[in-house]
């Protein structure tokens, strides 16, 4: 790769930098993506293979910790009771969500006038509306117009089927009076830019090989190669280095062969997620940022956010054919979104059904929850679980609290030698309220659908899928990292694009938000072209 | 799915077979085979080596069962009467707790992906791609109750 300056340098290839990457080709400027993934091959997802259940929770495991491809680096974990969930390669950790794609609610970005907690974001619901509005375009999005819990959206293509699981689901919030609605999902339930329809495989979460799903390798990157965007795979980028004029300058990264190289950028964004970002700003270090770069508030890699999980899976009488269909996207429910006092809790959360899983997988799972016993009764315990199972999970908004945090472990490395991410985190008073309310509702609910048990997993372990706050945005630089279009206060010519950004967490899946966000920013760095730098 | 050749192995094999019938017998009516007799034994072995610390688990607790199978005048605990193995394996969980619930576990991930068990569960012996499954269309009259409640966003 020449080591000539382009003029803009994006640093990963997820769901944010796709969308970003996409929207600035209109500029015709240079723009170079590092990735220190690969491209995927989906003839080569689990579901392709007899051993599928077993290869979800191996090679296309949720922790890089546990998966451990060449592509992942590894993540201090051990002072957080949720663990962090990310996946590395083109697309990002869109090749492994499950693709529910909700927008946040317009109560979301005021949540300090509101309800007197967190901060208001620097914009709005309707300033995000048109970029919402494109992304589900580019995305695909499946979904059914008039749900009550949104101002108005049409999605481009018809909802998920629920299935005799999601059905017998919806029957029970129907009989408690109950809002639900059929997801958004970005899954194509039609034919939809060249990607087939999605066949109801079921196992979402460990990448699509029908191509159905949306993650962006699928979506925004052939797009945007098409522009003119250049990607490179596996180089895994070490610092942003700061020129004497106190912009950054460009990169340091380490190449496919391990050789350390240079690249050097007019404007460097960084796309890494909210545990990525803050761990290479931090790794970032110079005389005028000894604390890690852009970082004058001391903010970068504080106020991380998570969306606690409660999981309650009911047991019914029936067979439910809960393998098919998309595992994470069916139903969701906002009954207990919006904040009411009387609860206990400030804010609130949603539901989101969980289909059911394959053979192994429930074997697996009722011998943990000490269900399925062998010997002579197996069997009879085995039929009892096996496609009965149907799952709620509660969703819970997570506010900012800076000892929640990200910096760099002292000791631990990444196959390159660069300092890793030590996660510290605590789950506040508010958010345990919101858990045991969420888990209690959704027993209702599931019992309203005729479940004869029921057990509940709270807070939900390997849930850390949803990284927000690390870098987030306002117009204050004592109490922000970046402005309200993604810029660093301190460093005028770098930005940040991904789920950092958040200044609270809603309580909805973040990629559309964060891709809304992603497309907002270029947007602005489009109009602003003649005095991007300027104060 | 292979195993070692060699005779220690192969003796320990056929106990660890016994053990599997013990865990995941058949089935009452009879549509679902024993583990053992689905030759899950070669499975279990062969996925030892590569996970750490189960090949040791599966070599001391079989070796006891074979020990404790000699005290009782028997061959080894495949030449033990079915009762009788199951006493042993029973004594076998008070000394070695970790040994049934492992086996047991790692069984399972064999075990349910047998096309035989497949079929007698009513699901297909095949991968999820690229057949996929058929799921009818939703009828979503349901939501009108909803959809009155009008405006629930702030």
């Amino acid at each position: 790769m020449s080591e000539d300056p382009v003029d803009v340098l994006i640093v990963g290839a997820g769901a944010s930098s796709a969308a970003f990457a996409w929207s600035l080709a209109d500029t015709r400027m240079e723009i170079l993506c590092l990735e220190q993934g690969e491209w995927m091959d989906p003839s080569r997802y689990p579901s392709t293979g007899g051993d599928w259940e077993l290869r979800a929770q191996n090679d296309m495991a949720f922790s890089p910790n546990v998966r451990k491809r060449p592509a992942d680096y590894p993540i201090r974990d051990d002072e957080s009771p949720i663990k962090p969930a990310l996946f590395n390669a083109v697309g990002g950790s869109t090749i492994t969500y499950a693709a529910h794609f909700p927008r946040m609610h317009p109560s979301d970005f005021r949540v300090r006038t509101l309800d007197g907690v967190a901060d208001d974001w620097p914009l709005d619901y309707a300033m995000l509306e048109p970029w919402y509005a494109l992304n589900e375009r580019m995305m695909g999005v499946a979904g059914l117009a008039g749900d009550p819990c949104y101002p108005p959206k049409q999605p481009p293509l018809p909802p998920v089927p629920l299935g005799r699981l999601g059905e017998r689901v919806a029957r029970g919030f129907d009989a408690l009076g109950w809002h639900w609605w059929p997801s958004d999902s970005a899954i194509a339930t039609r034919e939809y830019e060249g990607r087939a329809p999605c066949i109801n495989l079921g196992p979402c979460t460990s990448g699509c090989a029908q191509g159905a799903k949306a993650s962006t390798d699928v979506t925004y990157w052939p797009a945007a190669l098409r522009r003119g965007v250049r990607l490179e795979t596996r180089c895994r980028v070490c610092e942003v280095t700061l020129g004497s004029d106190g912009l950054a300058d460009g990169v340091v990264y380490y190449d496919a062969n391990g050789a350390l190289r240079r690249q050097r950028a007019e404007i460097v964004v960084l796309a890494c997620n909210g545990i990525g970002t803050p761990r290479l700003l931090l790794n970032s270090r110079s005389p005028s940022f000894p604390d890690g770069l852009a970082n004058s508030s001391g903010l970068v890699g504080r106020n991380l956010m998570f969306h606690p999980y409660a999981m309650v899976n009911g047991i019914f009488p029936e067979r439910l054919e809960g393998y098919q269909g998309p595992v994470g996207c069916g139903l969701m429910s906002q009954e207990f979104y919006e904040t009411d006092a009387s609860r206990g809790f400030t804010r609130g959360y949603s539901f989101e059904l969980m289909r059911g899983v394959g053979a192994v997988s429930i074997a697996l799972w009722g011998a943990a929850q000490g269900w399925l016993p062998w010997g002579e009764r197996h069997h009879e315990a085995y039929e009892s679980i096996f496609d009965r199972t149907a799952g709620l999970l509660a969703i819970c908004e997570d506010l900012p609290e800076p000892h929640n945090c990200v910096t760099l472990d002292p000791e631990l490395r990444d196959s390159n030698g660069i300092p890793a991410p030590r996660i510290q985190y605590r789950l506040a008073e508010n958010s345990r309220r919101m858990l045991e309310h969420g888990g209690a509702r959704a027993r209702e609910a599931l019992e309203a659908a005729g479940a004869k048990q029921t057990v509940c997993e709270s807070p939900l372990r390997v849930a850390g899928w949803h990284l927000m706050g690390t870098a987030r945005m306002g117009r204050d630089p004592r109490t922000s990292v970046v402005n309200e279009w993604g810029r660093s206060h301190d460093v005028r010519n770098l930005f940040v694009i991904d789920g950092s950004l958040f200044v609270t967490a809603g309580a909805v899946n973040p990629t559309n938000t964060i891709q809304a966000l992603a497309l907002h920013i270029a947007d602005r760095i489009k109009h602003r072209l003649g005095n991007l730098f300027d104060d | 799915m292979s195993a070692p050749a060699d005779s220690a192995a192969a003796l320990s094999r056929d106990a660890l077979a016994c053990v599997l019938d013990l865990l995941i017998p058949a089935s009452a009516d009879g549509r679902l085979p024993a583990a053992g007799e689905l030759g899950l034994a070669a499975y279990v072995e062969e996925l030892s080596a590569a996970t750490p610390g189960l090949r040791p688990l599966l070599e001391q607790g079989l070796s006891k069962l074979d020990a404790d199978a000699s005290t009782r005048g028997a061959r080894g605990f495949a030449a033990l009467a079915p009762d009788a193995r199951r006493s042993l394996l029973d004594e076998l969980a008070k000394a070695l707790p970790a040994f049934p619930p492992t086996v047991f576990f790692v069984a399972m991930t064999g075990y349910y992906r047998e096309p035989r068990v497949l079929a007698a569960l009513g699901l297909e012996a095949r991968p999820p791609f690229p057949k996929g499954h058929a799921v009818g269309e939703t009828d979503f009259g349901l939501l009108e109750r909803v959809r009155q409640r009008g405006k629930l966003y702030r």
